[in-house]
């Protein structure tokens, strides 16, 4: 998520986590039963997750409540590339996404009305004071609440449809970066920090399932783009020395991240009563987000006519791949386990300290105790491990992406979850 | 939305506890291995390091000598790094001045005149802008006495101002003794010496196991900021002939390589035309600035060459350059340069013909200094082609870019000729480079952003 959150930010924005379905972890930190299974759930309709990962899935879904929630413990290891004094550890700051969603509807019945509320972001990361990096980045923070209401009919007992409304109920960043600009009598260059609240923009998700037997179904999703808006964000800037403070007049500024659309693909099989298999497929649309562009609305920052700013970032689109189990050892208890691996949305040599993303290999498990039939408890764990990252001076100067860091990064998250669930 | 964090927050112990419980497995932090190979010094030997050269090598920044700026010249950062490779100089002595005057020649800074920020130079008149300079109230002919060195000869033998010409006195059969005339060689010497001994016999008393030299920039430097004015009573203002050149410039190497024996490495002449001293005050700047008060100027004059009159001066091209210094001039004497009476003088004039044969100098003293290179076996640092690159591109490193504008460019320093300490890390990354590749060493390079540009008021 923290990982995730920063390749959407791309730097100052948010993201939406509905979004990035091929977002590794993220994907699986909405409802604990899919976060167990590898974040599959386009194909299944085992709870009120469904809303999210495919509301046509939800028709069939049963009714109830869960609200759950999870540690993502990053650790996030830098190497520069040249005049290396040692390996950078970031203060990696624990992160703490939920999730919880309501669904009603008549038991046996066609329909389902649910609310839902999730985190798909919020990440901190802090980077050594005096990094190699530190005109590029040296601290981010980001939060983020989505809500959705979704609706979803099955028209027929083996076809259902379903949408939702989406909405970024709560979304806001801190990032900040020291500038190369430095005063007489200063012993630490000037300092910029930027914070904004996003615009509540709305998209919508739409899903069908078809589920010809009880043995198997297969459902198909898709998630709006929206673009998470920045209008009035504020800038800080401290330790610019008097004589440059006419090119540094800015105090406001607005950026917009296009958040990207997903397409997801999924198929659940029951081979036996007590056994479940899962598989997902997941397209990100990331192509979308080519540059981040920051507009100073009221003065310049960094040059007498500096009234915006550009920095490439060239995402592409990116695929996820995701197979999970679960098998039901008692009538009250299920383990769960499963697999993913994501591609990168960043190219080579577009590496940005904010986003260190690389193609990423997880494991999860999972497990589930429920009593009386109707109260439950779901532990979920997502162990995720992003392949070693480089890139080189010689490629930012040839990609034109000298404003970031050559050097190697490397990632591993853990992720323990746990959610509750009560059904109607 | 707070109700949804605080609900968070109280699932937080037994989030915690789960965590705990992970805790051997979060522990991790993942390595990475380093992206070179452990420092080494290869074949070259860095135990005892000795840096022959000017300015450049003195650390000169800002126009001036300091303590600050001698442990940020390239020679200190090269010998900072040369011990990381475990066989690197224990010492490394610079020609310090006492904490007292610690500010030596002192420097330039820039100060907020009517609105704008500009260099202004230290003098009686300001206090030195309230520095702790190092002159000792005696003038000699190249400038003012400084407090003399008495510590043990250093390994810095950097003296600002300094010329092949002017190394080896047999070059004007002795009758230019520097020791006596220029002020920073004239403190490393005792007064017996000061009138003999010349920098070639001075650096041979040393015993090095690795050298780095740099001279021959005075050579065509001095011709061009003055304009291209030689006064007579310096004979070592013009640009300096090749065949003496190459006698004065093979005695140093030989002397400091022992011959061949001791192994090192050299830098060649960068073109003047590269550093903003000479690249600031263009000849449309000026003339948009008159225009702003006679739309009807079409050209500026100036003196060409060494001539005075208005019967010589001419209409100034892009080809030409002025120097920094006719900033301030014009300033001084507003007008000038609007008609042929009132040409700018020759001496803030490199004009067309002057900078043809500066760089033609240059490339032949450049020429000579990779045959003798070559034959006392050692690498050449290509300052030359380095410094064009810089000032056409600029140079980004970990997120930021220098470049070579004056100011806020921060390669170069406040006297539009030296470098910063962060340019003096630029450049001694590229020496750095030139010898890990010959030697096959890996001395490590430096994060040129830790080194200050250019302090603003």
């Amino acid at each position: 998520m923290q990982v995730k959150s920063l390749l959407l930010a791309g730097g100052t924005l948010l993201a939406a986590s509905s979004a990035a379905q091929a977002s590794g972890f993220q994907v699986g930190l909405t409802g604990a039963k899919n976060v167990g299974m590898g974040g599959t759930g386009t194909g299944l309709y085992l709870d009120q997750a469904s809303q999210f990962f495919n509301p046509g899935a939800f028709a069939f879904a049963p009714t109830g409540f869960q609200v759950g929630g999870n540690i993502a413990i990053p650790r996030i290891s830098f190497r520069p590339g040249a005049a290396d004094q040692g390996q950078r550890n970031l203060q990696n700051t624990n992160v703490f996404p939920f999730s919880g969603f309501v669904g009603f509807g008549p038991k046996e019945g066609k329909w389902r009305l649910g609310l839902g509320v999730y985190t798909p972001f919020g990440s901190e990361l802090h980077y050594q004071q005096g990094w190699e990096g530190r005109y590029s980045l040296t601290d981010i923070n980001l939060r983020s609440v989505f809500g959705q209401a979704t609706l979803a009919y099955a028209i027929t007992p083996q076809f259902s449809i379903g949408g939702g409304v989406t909405t970024l109920l709560l979304g806001d960043v801190d990032l900040q970066r020291d500038i190369p600009v430095q005063g007489q009598g200063s012993t630490a260059p000037a300092h910029a920090q930027l914070t904004g609240k996003a615009e509540h923009k709305v998209g919508y998700n739409l899903g069908v399932m078809f589920k010809p037997s009880d043995k198997l179904s297969v459902g198909i999703s898709y998630r709006s783009a929206v673009n998470a808006q920045i209008n009035e964000g504020e800038i800080k800037l401290t330790g610019i020395p008097a004589s440059a403070a006419s090119n540094f007049t800015a105090t406001k500024f607005a950026a917009t991240l296009p958040l990207p659309d997903v397409y997801s693909f999924g198929i659940g099989v029951r081979p036996t009563d007590k056994l479940l298999l899962a598989f997902d497929a997941n397209l990100v649309g990331w192509s979308r987000y080519q540059s981040l562009d920051f507009r100073y609305t009221n003065g310049v920052l960094g040059g007498p006519n500096a009234t915006s700013s550009s920095s490439k970032r060239q995402y592409q689109d990116a695929l996820a791949f995701r197979v999970g189990g679960q098998y039901k050892v008692t009538d009250n208890f299920t383990v769960r386990a499963g697999t993913f691996y994501d591609f990168s949305a960043v190219r080579d040599g577009f590496i940005t300290p904010e986003t260190p993303d690389a193609d990423r290999i997880g494991a999860t498990a999972g497990l589930s105790y429920e009593f009386a039939q109707r109260f439950g408890i779901d532990a979920s764990f997502l162990f995720e491990d992003f392949k070693k990252r480089s890139q080189t001076q010689d490629d930012l100067i040839s990609n034109g992406t000298t404003d970031r860091v050559a050097g190697t990064y490397k990632t591993v998250i853990f992720v323990p979850g746990v959610q509750l669930y009560v059904k109607f | 939305m707070t109700t949804f964090f605080s609900t968070v927050k109280t699932a937080r112990p037994a989030l915690a506890l789960l965590g705990l419980g992970l805790a051997g497995l979060a522990g991790c932090q993942p390595d990475i291995d380093a992206n070179s190979p452990a420092a080494s010094p290869g074949s070259a030997d860095f135990t005892s390091y000795v840096a022959v050269g000017n300015s450049l090598t003195a650390g000169y920044t800002d126009g001036g000598v300091y303590n600050e700026a001698q442990a940020n010249s390239y020679p200190a950062l090269l010998a900072q790094q040369f011990a990381k490779t475990g066989k690197g100089p224990a010492t490394f002595v610079q020609p310090a001045f006492s904490t007292a005057k610690k500010d030596g020649s002192g420097y330039i800074k820039l100060q907020v005149v009517n609105g704008a920020p500009t260099p202004v130079q230290p003098s009686l008149a300001n206090n030195f802008l309230g520095e702790q300079v190092a002159f000792t109230g005696v003038t000699l002919p190249g400038g003012a006495q400084l407090e003399a060195y008495t510590g043990t000869q250093p390994d810095n033998l950097g003296v600002p101002g300094i010329s092949v010409l002017s190394s080896v006195s047999a070059l004007t059969n002795g009758l230019a003794p520097y020791g006596s005339i220029n002020p920073f060689y004239e403190r490393l010497l005792t007064t017996a010496e000061k009138p003999t001994k010349d920098y070639v016999t001075y650096i041979g008393q040393k015993t090095p196991t690795f050298f780095t030299c740099w001279m021959g920039n005075n050579d065509v430097l001095a011709y061009a900021s003055a304009g291209g004015v030689v006064i007579a009573t310096n004979p070592f203002g013009g640009l300096t002939d090749t065949t003496r050149f190459g006698i004065g410039y093979r005695a140093i190497l030989q002397t400091i390589s022992k011959n061949g024996t001791v192994k090192g490495a050299v830098a060649n002449i960068p073109n003047v035309a590269n550093v903003p001293f000479f690249t600031t005050v263009t000849v449309a700047a000026v003339l948009a600035s008159y225009q702003r008060a006679i739309p009807a100027l079409r050209d500026i004059y100036i003196q060409p060459g060494t001539t005075t009159g208005a019967a010589n001066a001419r209409a100034a091209t892009s080809a030409d350059l002025l120097t920094l210094t006719a900033q301030a001039f014009i300033a001084a004497n507003p007008g000038v340069g609007t008609s042929p009476a009132t040409a700018i003088p020759s001496q803030y004039v490199l004009d067309a013909t002057e900078l043809a044969s500066v760089t033609a100098r240059t490339t032949q003293l450049n020429a000579i200094i990779a045959k003798t290179a070559l034959r006392f076996k050692v690498p050449v640092v290509d300052a030359n082609t380095y410094f064009a690159g810089v000032a056409a591109r600029g140079i980004a490193t970990n997120g930021v870019d220098s470049n070579t504008t004056f100011v806020r460019g921060n390669f170069f320093g406040l006297d539009g000729v030296h470098p910063t300490p962060r340019g003096y890390a630029l450049i001694a990354n590229e020496w750095i480079r030139v010898i890990n590749s010959y030697y096959g060493s890996t001395v490590p390079s430096l994060d040129a952003n830790s080194y200050r540009g250019v302090l603003l008021p």
